[in-house]
């Protein structure tokens, strides 16, 4: 295979995986309005998780991690999955229940930096600043795959996964649950009015974005074969933020826009470029100059994103508004107060009232 | 027992109190907002709480419905004790409640405003939405039916797919009202329901809580509009200062002197200069 296409089943491999983990953050943000600005930790969690589930024990190959329990993919990356869940639970616990959005932010951005450290320095669980290499890749063996097969493969796997994972979100925007999470998000107050446990629903919607967010990390860190701290630095959150908002908050078909747009061709396709002759540092920054200001330039024009989150229009029509005219008849009309039901009516009491005035 | 006390008769609840409150009493930074109010809501009435600006009625409609705490005092919905509880609680008990200034979900269409609001969906459950989904389709039929059915009693019919942020204030008034009526509750707090809308809209609105005492509600409304007071309302309670003034009819209260000089002169006083 060329070296063309390499390039571009890796950019397609990253199209699908930022998908779900844009998806994960959609949930979690645009649907619920949870500003998690330590996402990518959970990315993390659940890369390690679903490389450590699938290496053999670590032994004697120079590298220090935990579990090593030699699990076939996709077992694998379903823990990884919900490792990050099972991490989003305890910071939901801590941190839902009493901080609001923009306290909640702060908080969560230090955690993400928090993770980072501990991953970057702790060698004995996480192989320090080394991380992990030799991450087995999927069906490699079983299929006789070689390096330059193993990417459009997997590629495709992943692209399956995007799709199952898209379906259940799907199910679950559009379900009664989705609902009461956009509730929550346009006012908790309202909601709780109404009889909804808003930290219940927002620990509901942060367990399943982080499943998200765990098996795209699962998926990374089993495509490159590595698991290396400094890939998850707690500026990448808003990569993926910057994909939900090009893409539409709310909307899911926006973040395939969004993926597509964002990580694929502004981040992946510059990186694959040559470097500029005298300018050796400008591609790789390329991304981060770019993204601010595609990030500006929508916020200021097209707030709604790409594909603005849809308008669930209802299907079911009243017989009696089947004519025009009768429908707008009780548009302005309604109910009154008649003098026969209403209590101040009562001649005794119009009396009094006389009196008193 | 306080020239105060004395003033504070007991209102008509022979058909049984549904919400009490007893020495409520709440302070921000020092400021008495509420100062051991102390009332009982009758069954199946319509209810006004009146009192002047700053005497604490929207502060005791945040307490009621649980969406602030009390620093002493108790409130009980019928037998149950459901001081300081959290607000969704109270609304799961039936307490609905409206808001001073209309607070739609913006996001959400119409219909969606009143689809979130039934207590208990099963759709609510992700076990129910992958494992029992004709469940949900059943439910969700329902729900749209009966809620299409109170947008169009509520007039609100043909902007059912517009989104709730788009409507008029008088829109997001009615919106609001009939978001709580979709829930079904037993008892209802309206905050000001009429204030800031124009005088047709009134007489709709005061036709709507008359129709919610007809299907068996309990209806407490704070509300300045004394005319409206008069016509629909059967009781009312005055509170002045944080504290229960009075309570009954409001032609009983117009005799009352302290009422008068607390609230209704200068409600009157006010209409005249007008």
């Amino acid at each position: 295979m060329s070296a063309f296409w390499f390039y571009v089943f890796t950019l397609v491999f990253f199209f699908f995986d930022y998908f779900i983990l844009a998806m994960g953050l959609n949930i979690q943000y645009g649907e619920t309005g949870i500003l998690n600005f330590a996402y990518i930790g959970f990315v993390a969690v659940g890369a390690y998780m679903t490389g450590v589930a699938g290496m053999p024990s670590a032994g004697l190959s120079g590298q220090h991690y935990i579990l090593g329990l030699n699990l076939p993919f996709p077992i694998n990356l379903i823990i990884g999955g919900l490792s990050a869940s099972v991490l989003a639970f305890f910071i939901a616990l801590i941190t839902l229940r009493r901080l609001r959005t923009d306290y909640l932010a702060m908080v969560l951005i230090s955690l993400s930096l928090v993770l980072y450290d501990i991953s970057n320095n702790y060698i004995p669980l996480f192989n320090g600043a080394d991380g992990l290499y030799n991450v087995p890749e999927p069906f490699a063996n079983a299929l006789k795959l070689t390096t330059n097969s193993f990417v459009p493969f997997f590629a495709a796997v992943t692209g399956v996964v995007a799709l199952i994972m898209w379906y259940f979100m799907s199910r679950i925007t559009r379900s009664p649950l989705g609902r009461t999470f956009r509730a929550i998000r346009d006012d908790p107050t309202v909601a709780s009015a109404l009889g909804k446990g808003v930290f219940r629903y927002q620990l509901t919607s942060m367990l399943i974005g982080s499943f998200y967010a765990g098996v795209g990390g699962g998926l990374i860190i089993q495509f490159g074969g590595s698991f290396n701290p400094t890939a998850w630095l707690p500026g990448e959150t808003f990569v993926i933020f910057a994909v939900i908002i090009v893409g539409g908050v709310g909307n899911n078909i926006g973040m395939i826009v969004g993926a597509l747009l964002v990580e694929t061709l502004l981040i992946h396709l510059p990186a694959l470029l040559p470097a500029i002759p005298g300018h050796p540092g400008l591609i790789e920054n390329f991304d981060a100059m770019v993204i601010g200001i595609l990030l500006m330039v929508m916020l200021w024009f097209r707030p709604q994103g790409m594909v603005p989150e849809r308008i669930r229009r209802s299907r079911f029509t009243l017989p009696e508004f089947a004519t025009s005219g009768a429908s707008a008849a009780v548009m302005t009309s309604g109910p009154a107060i008649t003098a026969d039901e209403a209590p101040g009516a009562e001649p005794s009491l119009q009396a009094e009232q006389e009196d008193a005035q | 027992m306080t020239p105060s006390d004395q003033t504070v008769a007991s209102p008509d609840v022979a058909g049984g109190s549904i919400l009490s409150c007893e020495n409520i009493t709440k302070s921000f930074l020092g400021v008495n907002a509420l100062n051991g109010a102390t009332f009982d809501v009758p069954k199946n009435k319509i209810t006004a709480l009146i009192g002047p600006n700053g005497a604490g009625k929207t502060t005791l409609v945040n307490i009621l419905s649980g969406a602030m705490k009390s620093d002493s005092g108790t409130t009980h919905l019928g037998s149950v004790d459901v001081t300081n509880w959290e607000s969704y609680k109270i609304a799961r008990m039936g307490l609905m409640r409206t808001f001073q200034l209309s607070r739609e979900l913006g996001g959400l269409t119409v219909l969606e405003n009143l689809l979130v609001a039934p207590k208990v969906q099963a759709g609510e459950s992700l076990f129910n939405i992958f494992f029992r989904p004709r469940l949900l389709r059943r439910e969700e039929q329902q729900n749209i039916e009966r809620a299409t059915e109170i947008l169009a009693t509520y007039g609100l019919y043909e902007l059912r797919d517009n989104r709730a942020r788009e409507l008029s204030g008088g829109q997001k008034k009615l919106l609001e009202i009939s978001r709580g009526v979709m829930a079904a509750p037993t008892v209802f707090l309206l905050d000001e329901p009429m204030a800031g809308v124009n005088p047709a809209l009134i007489e709709r609105i005061g036709g709507y809580i008359l129709d919610m005492k007809r299907q068996g509600m309990t209806v407490l409304m704070v509300e300045h509009n004394l005319n409206v007071v008069e016509k629909i309302c059967d009781f009312v309670i005055v509170l002045a200062e944080g504290k229960t003034l009075a309570t009954g009819r409001l032609s009983e209260l117009r005799a009352n002197p302290e009422v008068v000089q607390a609230y209704l002169g200068e409600v009157i006083s006010a209409s005249t200069t007008n």
